[in-house]
């Protein structure tokens, strides 16, 4: 089944781009083939979640498109970018300039305050962060009064707030979310959600976001499903309820 | 559990590298020091056993007292006379009078031939029995026969092309003599006498040039086959005079060995010093890797804790480590040891001090002790972390931990403060009152481990203070400022490694300066002299007084005073006291006379030091028990009261008085006046025309003594300079182990910022800042307290005329500048396994 039989394209434009990306770990006998042959385009204004079980390729498919690392085979692409040929310079101000991060845990530097994680990645590459937008996401997510504490004066809720409002602050062309409510309670994990579907809806922001949370899932715009490295359905607009209906089917 | 320790140290080679090392080095210097000086002592021994190896028994006059003075104890002379009575004893096969004393030889231009490092130039008297010479072989040519005929050491006479058959010079305490060289001499199988020059002449020229006719210094004996030395020197003790004794030939090795030892004992302090020093700055960096081994390892101590095992058997398993450790890094130690001893032999020979050698002497003592003492600071250095990890509750190993984030504790800072305080208190008390130079140096003490416990304080301020121009470089700079005083204690321990070094250097550079800049004024306030005789050398036994003569008669040359130095004991105390020329000492050599006068030395006068007249309670006209090793005691009235300027000894006799109670000696120093109206610059000529005969003298300007004095001065700075880099290289490697642990620490941190776009280029300057941060710290907190320490000194030696503090600034920016780049240098390595981090591996969460 290849994914873009007859389901029709929301947006026209790509924002990341697998072509035949596999990606083999180990040699010989002991290899284990984490993607097999995917092609998948992460379409620009969306909220996409990736599920799948664990050990389905999830994280290793997201850690390509975001260029943490590279595949065995196949073309990855960033806008109109191919980096897997990127060397590492280019590739580490591609993810500086173009991609937002939020990890599930330790996203943040221990030693600075929230204002400065949230502005690292400009910092990083130098740049003066454009003041009212900063203001702007720190205002949505709700972060006004706690900028100048430090991640651990923070609750984990917190911090992974901070760590969303980083991933935005450099208006990325993408932001890739790595079970980003992974350790959270579930107030938190709503609050968090609801600030991502906020960024793509209001804000136009494209967000790839790793989960094996359905409800996290169902606040997505498409729903990609992976078992054994390859993409076995998608599903779109999808209720939590469906989407566990799913994963059921899909566990049988 | 031991199975555990050992698994763990495995899996930190980097770790184990780094503090091995660190260990290792210190014990290297030690273990280093031991062999040198076991390898000289031995090296020694060797050649007095050589010269001595064929006599069996030793007639001699007894010694006024045992002090020793150089190699040997200074005796009256024996008579000849003695010598017809030793051989009538039943089982004597040869007696032999021996001679030595001083004998500067003088190539084939004339000039003298001095000894590395201005080691003696001996003359003695060849013996004609060949058992007697021992293992003085003659290598080419014949024994010296004739009056006017010499034989040389082999070494002398290759290196100055001085051929058979040749004429040349032979100075001596008394006037010179021409001799031609009939032979060279080895020394079982060396080339010399352990550096020194030695010339051999018959017993009769010998005697004549080099002591009195008639007279011997001692007696050698030659036993019959079947006699054994104690059997001969009874039978000898009978016959000799009642002042003589008789002793075996290998008591008298002995003797000179003990003597030997007793001389090489400041060699050996000396290096051990800067031992405990590298030994010292090393235990920072042993602590600081026991207390990095319990932070990342307290969950891992916590989990061991939840199943079970004690606190007792954590700390067990600590120690354990450090004893593993510690014993293997000795063993290390050891083996650099034996490189670091040719290396120091290197070393002095560069500056100048030559000394024998043989073979590198590795004594089961050196083991036992370096094993021991590196162990030990090991073991020592872990206890306070390993208590530490003690305390680690069982609960912690569910916790998650952030690395670093760890304030310095209020109650050491106030310690510290408090030892720092104290340490001031007692150095001011010395300067500025009454406190004897003891409290001065606990004070200096006490100062600097205060410092060393309050730095964790400091290093807040400091790292944004040095980070200040670094975080203008943007975002790595910032980070790398950040990083280190995160967890001042850390820092603090390594910079302090690094700043116990600086403070070591820059204080001996600041002292050094001090002194460069107020000799001059030394000079020209406690003497006054025109031009000024010295030998050859500074470190040369000084010149025979026939220079004096030979000065005094040159036109131009008002007065010329001249002065040596001896030891003698004092109302029962060994001290050195000053020879002058009393006619003229008062007015060049600028006595401060307060009562009495020097010119009423006469035969039986003593000048002595108002400190001194003080503390004996000694009033002008009180006598003084004075006795000499060569003539016994002597009552002497005490004729002047002087207070201490350039001469510093305690008691000024004058030079007719030395000879007559020391036999003839050298003289040290010449001061000269010009005649008013002669131009000085060609006196200075004339005079350095006048000592062409004379070469083992010199004549120099104010500004060419005080250059020779500095010289000096800067070798031996040269020399502790080069001894303290070892600390500092130590203190080096410990930035290398916390940055290296540091990194590993931070590898999710690491990640992250990769992952969010930290190029790897930026991530090395971060870490590179960090490790300038670091020894910055170290080099600017070290030459403060240097120059602190270095000022204190020069005052507190302000007796001796150091009168100008100067700090040599440029000097100093060197330091911190090398330290910098050092601190660059440190960082290559963890900078690159900092930039290799893998991203992936420090965001995915296990």
């Amino acid at each position: 089944m290849t994914l873009t039989t007859g389901i029709p394209r929301v947006t026209t434009a790509v924002a990341a781009r697998t072509v035949g990306v596999s990606k083999l770990y180990g040699m010989g006998d002991a290899a284990v083939t984490a993607l097999d042959d995917v092609s998948v385009d992460m379409l620009e204004g969306q909220f996409t979640a990736v599920m799948g079980p664990s050990g389905s390729g999830k994280s290793t498919l997201l850690h390509m498109l975001a260029g943490l690392d590279r595949p065995t085979s196949g073309d990855v692409y960033v806008g109109p970018t191919e980096i897997t040929t990127l060397k590492d310079t280019a590739l580490t101000l591609l993810r500086r300039d173009r991609i937002g991060f939020i990890f599930q845990s330790f996203n943040l530097l221990p030693t600075m305050t929230a204002a400065e994680n949230i502005v690292l990645p400009m910092r990083i590459a130098g740049r003066r962060p454009d003041a009212a937008w900063v203001d702007s996401i720190v205002e949505t997510v709700g972060l006004k009064d706690r900028l100048s504490h430090r991640p651990a004066e923070l609750s984990g809720g917190q911090q992974q707030r901070v760590a969303a409002a980083r991933a935005l602050a450099s208006r990325p062309q993408i932001v890739f979310a790595d079970e980003p409510t992974g350790a959270l309670d579930s107030k938190s994990g709503t609050e968090l959600l609801t600030f991502l579907r906020t960024a793509v809806t209001e804000l136009g922001q494209t967000v790839v976001m790793v989960t094996h949370e359905p409800t996290a899932a169902s606040y997505a715009d498409r729903v990609i499903f992976l078992a054994d490295g390859h993409i076995v359905n998608e599903m779109h607009a999808a209720t939590a309820d469906e989407i566990l209906d799913h994963m059921k089917f899909l566990g049988s | 559990m031991l199975a555990a320790t050992l698994r763990g140290m495995i899996a930190h080679k980097l770790r184990l590298v780094l503090t091995t090392a660190s260990i290792a080095l210190g014990v290297a210097f030690l273990a280093g020091t031991l062999v040198l000086t076991d390898t000289m002592g031995l090296a020694f021994e060797q050649l007095f056993g050589k010269v001595s190896a064929g006599t069996d028994a030793v007639v001699r006059t007894q010694a006024a007292y045992t002090a020793s003075e150089g190699t040997s104890t200074s005796r009256p002379p024996i008579a000849a006379s003695v010598l017809g009575d030793v051989a009538k004893v039943d089982g004597v096969r040869a007696v032999e009078g021996s001679v030595s004393g001083y004998a500067l030889l003088t190539d084939n231009e004339g000039r003298a031939v001095v000894a590395d490092g201005g080691a003696p130039t001996v003359g003695y008297n060849m013996p004609a029995d060949v058992a007697l010479r021992g293992d003085v072989d003659l290598l080419s040519g014949e024994a010296p026969n004739g009056p006017a005929e010499v034989a040389i050491d082999a070494t002398s006479a290759e290196e100055n092309g001085i051929a058979l058959g040749s004429t040349i010079k032979v100075l001596f305490q008394g006037p010179p003599e021409e001799f031609t060289v009939v032979g060279t001499v080895g020394f079982g199988g060396e080339k010399d006498l352990g550096g020194t020059t030695s010339a051999y002449f018959n017993t009769e020229t010998a005697q004549r040039v080099l002591g009195s006719p008639g007279l011997f210094d001692t007696i050698g004996v030659g036993a019959e086959d079947g006699v054994s030395q104690a059997e001969l020197a009874d039978r000898l003790a009978a016959v000799v005079p009642a002042d003589a004794e008789a002793v075996t030939g290998a008591a008298v090795s002995q003797e000179n060995s003990d003597a030997i030892s007793e001389d090489l004992k400041f060699v050996r302090v000396l290096f051990l010093v800067f031992a405990g020093i590298a030994l010292f700055v090393g235990s920072f960096i042993i602590w600081n890797t026991f207390t990095m081994i319990v932070t990342q390892r307290s969950r891992e101590i916590a989990l061991l804790r939840a199943v079970g095992a004690t606190r007792r058997q954590v700390l067990r398993s600590l120690l354990l480590e450090a004893l593993l450790l510690g014993a293997a890094a000795s063993a290390v130690g050891i083996g650099l040891g034996l490189l670091v001893a040719k290396g120091l032999q290197l070393l002095m020979d560069v500056v100048g001090i030559s000394l024998p050698s043989t073979s590198l002497q590795l004594e089961p003592r050196t083991i036992i002790v370096s094993m021991l003492v590196g162990t030990l600071v090991t073991v020592i250095a872990a206890i306070v972390p390993a208590r530490r990890a003690t305390k680690v509750l069982p609960v912690e190993a569910l916790r998650e931990s952030t690395p670093g984030a760890e304030r310095p504790s209020k109650r050491r800072a106030i310690i510290g403060l408090a030892i720092l305080v104290a340490g001031v208190a007692g150095m001011l008390a010395n300067l500025y009152g009454d406190a004897p130079l003891s409290v001065f140096g606990i004070g200096l003490l006490a100062m600097m481990i205060g410092v060393i416990v309050a730095l964790p304080l400091a290093v807040r301020p400091l790292s944004s203070l040095i980070g200040a121009p670094i975080t203008l470089r943007g975002m790595p700079g910032e980070l790398a400022t950040q990083n280190a005083m995160r967890n001042p204690r850390r820092t603090s321990s390594t910079a302090a490694a690094l700043m116990i070094g600086l403070t070591l250097v820059v204080s001996m550079s600041v002292f050094a300066s001090s002194m460069r800049a107020s000799f001059g004024d030394v000079l020209s306030d406690r003497l006054s002299a025109d031009l000024y005789l010295t030998g050859p050398s500074t470190q040369s036994p000084g010149f025979s007084p026939s220079v004096i003569d030979a000065v005094a008669a040159v036109p131009g040359v008002d007065k010329v005073s001249a002065s040596g130095f001896g030891m003698a004991r004092f109302d029962d105390r060994d001290a050195p006291f000053t020879a002058v020329d009393p006619a003229t000492a008062e007015e060049m050599m600028k006595l401060h006379t307060s009562e009495g006068s020097v010119r009423d030395l006469g035969e039986n006068g003593i000048m002595v030091a108002r400190s001194a007249a003080t503390s004996h309670g000694w009033q002008l006209g009180d006598t003084v028990t004075a006795a000499f090793a060569a003539s016994g005691e002597h009552q002497l009235r005490i004729v002047g009261i002087y207070d201490k300027g350039w001469i510093r000894e305690d008691y000024i006799i004058s030079l007719a008085q030395r000879t007559a109670f020391a036999g003839p000696q050298l003289l040290l120093m010449g001061l000269v006046d010009v005649a008013p109206g002669a131009e000085l610059a060609t006196v200075q000529a004339a005079v350095a025309n006048a000592l062409a005969d004379h070469p083992d003298a010199l004549v120099l300007d104010h500004a060419g003594y005080e250059k020779q004095g500095i010289g000096f001065l800067d070798t031996m700075l040269t020399f502790v300079t080069v001894m303290l880099l070892l600390a500092v290289l130590i203190a080096l490697l410990g930035i290398v182990n916390t940055l290296a642990l540091s990194v590993f620490e931070r590898t999710r941190e690491l990640g992250l910022l990769r992952a969010v776009g930290m190029t790897r280029g930026q991530v090395r300057a971060m870490v590179r800042w960090e490790s300038v941060v670091i020894a910055l710290i170290g080099a600017v907190s070290g030459a403060a307290l240097g120059i602190v320490i270095g000022l204190a000194l020069s005052r507190a030696m302000q007796v001796f005329g150091i009168n100008t503090l100067t700090v040599p600034a440029a000097q100093l920016a060197l330091y911190v500048a090398l330290a910098a780049v050092a601190g660059v240098l440190a960082a290559v390595g963890p900078a690159r396994s900092a930039a290799n981090v893998d991203v992936l591996r420090a965001v995915v969460t296990d």
